[in-house]
């Protein structure tokens, strides 16, 4: 056993924590699930731990490119980001350092693992959610406290940083004669795979903003402005915000023709021109 | 403040911005502390309001109680943005506590009625647009393994994040349950359209920037072996992973399929697609 795998393995766990999406500590979601939950971040953070930032960021990189559409809406997600990110590339940073490395196990663990944790922690937070409702009924602040912020933090806290810290100490040589076993088409299947995933958080953000299917040619032409015109993401923005403009201009001008004024008359009339464009037949 | 200034009628504030901020910065770190699937982010309310009841209820036991239990309800919107609704909230709740004319109601039904139109243009604000392009930003920095890429990332989001829950909060405060017309109204469901054709044409360009599907197998044309690739590629670029992407949508909204399932879907595809040699 390698002691000196201690500690960027405890810090490792420590992460995983503070990244997770119930963590309160940074300022909720704003600085632990969107900033210490992104496998970027994870890739500087765990880089730190274990004194080898070049690689850790090397393989956060990797990670993060199978990760970007991650999507959580309602308590459900597409994949669990966080074990993903600290499981993946702290096992490969405990191991060869391989940027590929890391993207297989941060897929193995984010899809299979790290949803089961979820998912089990999700419904055996009902528990305390019950003991926070009867704190409620009592008028019982001090239960409120307990119920909603110090017992449910100190279950995600063994449920997160334990067993990433776990996986890492002792997870080396599972992770080596994976890596010697594996037969090749398995390690191909699962590289593809790595790039087909985002399709899924994409198809879900997709469900949210889609909410007419002719607006699917908005989609396209956003698709065909990155791969025929081959624009970068911050171009694009700026002309996707040109059609939203243009778009609310035309929808706040219906029937008065003119162009500039009276926006505010056109307001109220442009109200019953709106139903014409609700008719989901019309697609 | 004593007891009787918040009794006195002609009053129209209670909460000094020492209470807002508390109301505020409670439900900024404690949303989803206990989140499950039964209740989501409903406890994080009840907590946040935990001072409030100690200062304004202290002597009214039940209104305490009634306080703190229709602030434990099923709650779950964005957070970050959804910070209006606490801010509309939070000066209803003030209103009831200096005895006004609002019913006790009014707070959970702007809840139940607000949380789900916050949840989808937050949503597709922050996970849609401001999320990804941060990161995409970030990870061209990262290129080579340079530390600013992240950096830029924790700063950039570490300042909008937080300013966005600020001015949605003050501003639901503000408005009050003018916010609600502002909100459900003719003119805000236009520039909430609006924002989903910014945030669709985004959402596409992801799509053809983040989602990688080639394929390895080889056509016979004019006598010699040409790359499907390279041929698809001449047509239409990123043609598989387009098709990809629409697969998922349509098993998702139309199929109304669960994210685990897709992704069996799509491992199976892989997996096939793999074996025969097309991937």
């Amino acid at each position: 056993m390698d002691t000196s795998l201690f500690f960027p393995a405890l810090l490792t766990g420590i992460f995983c924590y503070l990244g997770a999406i119930e963590t309160p500590w940074l300022f909720g979601m704003s600085g632990g699930f969107y900033i210490v939950g992104r496998p970027l971040v994870a890739g500087l953070l765990v880089g730190l731990a274990f004194g080898d930032i070049k690689s850790g960021i090397l393989c956060g990189l990797a990670v993060q490119a199978v990760f970007i559409a991650n999507l959580s809406t309602g308590g459900a997600t597409n994949s669990e980001i966080t074990y993903a990110a600290y499981g993946g590339i702290g096992l490969a940073m405990a191991t060869t350092k391989n940027p590929a490395i890391a993207v297989t196990l941060a897929i193995l663990i984010g899809q299979t693992f790290g949803l089961i944790f979820y998912n089990g922690r999700m419904a055996l937070y009902s528990f305390w959610n019950a003991r926070a409702e009867k704190a409620a009924d009592q008028a019982d602040t001090r239960g409120i406290t307990l119920n909603h912020l110090v017992y449910p933090q100190i279950t995600t806290f063994i449920l997160r940083a334990v067993p990433v810290f776990l996986a890492i100490f002792y997870g080396k040589g599972l992770v080596n004669w994976l890596i010697n076993s594996i037969p090749e088409i398995i390690t191909h299947i699962i590289q593809v795979l790595g790039g087909v995933l985002p399709a899924l958080g994409i198809a879900l953000l997709m469900g949210i903003v889609i909410k007419n299917k002719t607006h699917l040619i908005f989609f396209m032409a956003g698709f065909v402005l990155l791969s025929f015109a081959k624009l970068s993401m911050i171009a694009i923005v700026f002309i996707a915000a040109l059609v939203a403009y243009m778009y609310y201009f035309a929808s706040s001008n219906k029937g008065t023709g003119n162009g500039e004024s009276e926006t505010k008359e056109a307001t109220e009339s442009a109200v019953n021109t709106d139903d014409e464009y609700e008719d989901d037949d019309l697609f | 403040m004593s007891k009787s200034d918040s009794k006195s009628v002609g009053q129209d504030k209670l909460l000094s911005k020492h209470d807002l901020n508390q109301i505020w910065y409670r439900w900024g770190f404690t949303h989803l502390s206990s989140m499950s699937y039964e209740k989501i982010q409903g406890h994080s309310w009840a907590y946040s309001y935990i001072p409030f009841a100690n200062k304004f209820y202290k002597n009214d036991i039940e209104k305490k109680r009634r306080l703190l239990q229709r602030h434990s309800m099923f709650y779950n919107t964005e957070p970050q943005t959804g910070q209006l609704i606490n801010g509309i909230v939070a000066s209803l709740e003030e209103q009831i506590a200096m005895g006004k004319d609002v019913s006790e109601e009014m707070p959970v039904n702007i809840k139940t009625t607000l949380m789900g139109p916050l949840a989808g243009i937050g949503d597709s604000i922050i996970q849609g647009i401001i999320v990804p392009i941060l990161l995409s930003i970030g990870m061209s920095l990262a290129k080579g393994g340079s530390p600013l890429g992240p950096i830029f990332y924790i700063v950039a989001y570490g300042i909008i994040g937080p300013t966005i829950s600020y001015i949605a909060f003050h501003s639901g405060y503000k408005l009050g349950v003018n916010a609600i017309d502002i909100i459900v109204g003719e003119n805000s469901k236009r520039i909430t359209d609006a924002f989903n054709i910014l945030g669709v044409m985004v959402v596409g360009a992801l799509a053809a920037n983040t989602i990688v599907l080639k394929t390895i197998a080889k056509i016979p044309m004019g006598g010699k072996t040409e790359s499907l690739e390279n041929v698809l590629n001449g047509i239409f670029p990123g043609l598989l992973p387009l098709a990809m992407v629409l697969l998922g949508w349509w098993l998702v909204s139309s199929k109304q399929m669960t994210a685990t399932k897709v992704i069996l879907i799509m491992t199976v595809i892989v997996t096939i697609g793999c074996l025969i040699g097309l991937f």
